[in-house]
């Protein structure tokens, strides 16, 4: 085949393609800091630990826990499944490709949030997607999971269905302390389709 | 990922090293395609010889291709790559001055360095001119120095002037390269050929 | 005719179109790394510039030439991308022609015209290439090349600014080159 015509074969296909994708799937590579100023104040890092409580039960092969504290914490007790990232840490080469992907849900997790949120904030602004804050923490996770309180009896429905999930969940997990009622096995059903369709939709954000 | 440099992922001395490693292989390039023969560049206007046509938009519609691409794949940084500032009147004008240059001498600077690697006199000759040229600009700035930074527009690319994508522009400059090949392989055919 | 000596000799120098993507990666690669394209007259700016200023220390204050090249370069002109982009081509150049066996010393010129005529041409094309790649702010590789790869509007008014005033004065220039 003449070289012109191969060329041309070549080219102009790839030509339309680069002419019909539109412009602004071309993304920046970093955040500016405007743009990541809007997303802390909006919280889109934050996810909900009944969300991350149910990923567990469900055994979410997508999930995958980040303890951001020192490795002597992440000895005493970690999370099912967590790996240890210590903040102090956090730009070791070891670490880019766990915090730099698009396969895993990256839950980032301290004791409280202060350090898994700074620990978003650095990945964010180096324009590494996918990861988000545990709410609350270890902290929230202990006292409201793993030993969730029952609610007053005159709470609304919805709390006492979360109620039940979070025993169920903390029994799945080996939480501390409950004791599993007849019941609960349908009520967790109940509120499984509103849990699972939330968990689907966060790694679609942040783009 | 790139552009490296800006990024800081690479020092400056890296980038130094790399750009003689680039330069090398943007010697050897030059000289393979035959640009440092000085009558095989003139060839172009007298539709004997049309190599710089096509090696020239060949080479920058491979390389727009490959930053678009890059870019959308995220691996590159447009908004960090190099965009010429146009100053509407020492564009012309530089252009009209370097073209009668061309024409007269038969190189530009980078083909004369390579010209002049493999023994060229001529090219030599023509580099020496460039010294003078310039250093007649440095002493002579003053009277250049108005029209010089006259009608600065910013550093607009075409596909925003004209307002349409740059993808699109990219397929109108593809179509409109391979058309100018078609019309150069014509002429080759029609006008007499002697090889330099 | 000379068919037979014509094909033999073509294939010693690449298909333009293969040279073309080839040229195209090049600059490419030279985007990728530095953030900026190719050039060829930059460096020889920066020759200047070191040049003027060994021999009069004092340039930058009383030439507004070395005054805006301060200003827009730190440290030695030398330590300039460019210079090092330069260095590499001459290699390449020499490197390409030894391999293909075109290293050789003469003036190349149409056997119309003798070689003194050609070299007073080409110091001419030259001088006038140096200053014009100076009020244009590039030359073919800088501005024109590397502008139209990334679409830079200056860039394309000075390639047709080139091409289009050496088209119209070829005629003029036609018994030193057919």
């Amino acid at each position: 085949m003449k070289p012109l015509k191969l060329l041309a074969l070549f080219v102009i296909p790839l030509g339309i393609i680069i002419a019909a994708v539109p412009p602004d799937r071309v993304k920046h590579f970093r955040l500016t800091a405007d743009e990541l100023l809007q997303e802390a104040g909006a919280g889109v890092q934050f996810i909900s630990p009944d969300v991350v409580a149910d990923m567990l039960v469900q055994k979410d092969p997508s999930l995958r826990l980040i303890d951001v504290r020192t490795p002597e914490e992440f000895e005493a007790y970690s999370m099912p499944g967590a790996i240890n990232v210590p903040l102090s840490n956090l730009l070791a080469d070891e670490y880019t490709d766990i915090l730099n992907q698009d396969a895993y849900m990256n839950v980032l997790y301290s004791n409280g949030s202060v350090y898994a949120n700074q620990a978003w904030m650095i990945a964010r602004q180096l324009g590494y997607e996918n990861n988000y804050v545990l709410e609350g923490g270890l902290n929230y996770w202990f006292g409201n999971i793993l030993s969730a309180q029952a609610p007053a009896q005159t709470s609304p429905n919805e709390e006492f269905a979360l109620y039940d999930f979070r025993k169920s969940a903390a029994a799945a997990l080996g939480g501390g302390g409950v004791v599993a009622t007849e019941g609960s096995a349908t009520t967790v059903k109940a509120a499984k389709p509103a849990v699972t369709s939330k968990a689907k939709k966060k790694p679609a954000g942040g783009c | 990922m790139g552009p490296l440099a800006p990024y800081e992922i690479i020092s400056e001395n890296t980038n130094f090293l790399l750009a003689f490693f680039i330069g090398i292989a943007f010697g050897w390039v030059l000289e393979s395609s035959g640009f440092s023969s000085s009558r095989k560049l003139a060839g172009i206007f007298y539709g004997y010889d049309t190599v710089v046509l096509k090696v020239f938009f060949t080479g920058a519609i491979t390389c727009m291709l490959g930053l678009l691409f890059m870019s959308l794949f995220g691996w590159v940084d447009l908004d960090l790559i190099y965009v010429n500032p146009t100053y509407l009147t020492s564009a012309i004008l530089g252009g009209v001055i370097m073209g009668a240059g061309f024409i007269m001498g038969g190189f530009c600077p980078g083909t004369s360095f390579c010209g002049a690697a493999i023994g060229k006199i001529d090219a030599m000759v023509f580099i020496g001119g460039l010294f003078i040229g310039v250093y007649g600009f440095a002493f002579t700035y003053g009277w250049w120095e108005k029209l010089f930074f006259a009608k600065y527009l910013g550093e607009p690319k075409v596909s925003e002037s004209l307002g349409m994508s740059d993808g699109l522009f990219g397929l109108f400059l593809i179509v409109a390269a391979i058309g100018m090949f078609a019309v150069a392989e014509w002429a080759e055919k029609k006008f007499p050929r002697e090889e330099y | 005719m000379s068919n037979t000596t014509t094909k033999e000799k073509s294939r010693r120098y690449l298909n333009p179109y293969l040279g073309g993507v080839l040229l195209g990666l090049v600059l490419l690669a030279a985007n990728f790394v530095s953030g900026r394209g190719l050039g060829a007259s930059g460096a020889v700016k920066s020759v200047v510039a070191t040049t003027i200023e060994a021999v009069d220390k004092d340039a930058v204050n009383t030439m507004p030439f070395m005054a805006e090249y301060a200003e827009s370069h730190s440290g030695s002109p030398m330590r300039s991308w460019l210079v090092f982009e330069m260095l590499g081509v001459i290699v390449g150049g020499f490197l390409s022609g030894a391999v293909a066996g075109r290293l050789k010393l003469k003036v190349e010129h149409s056997p119309k015209i003798t070689s003194r005529r050609r070299l007073i041409f080409a110091l001419a094309g030259g001088i006038l290439f140096g200053l014009g790649s100076q009020v244009g702010r590039g030359c073919t590789s800088g501005s024109a090349l590397s502008g139209m790869a990334v679409l830079s509007l200056g860039g394309f008014i000075t390639m047709m600014a080139i091409f289009g005033t050496a088209f119209a004065l070829a005629y003029f220039f036609r018994r030193n080159w057919i």
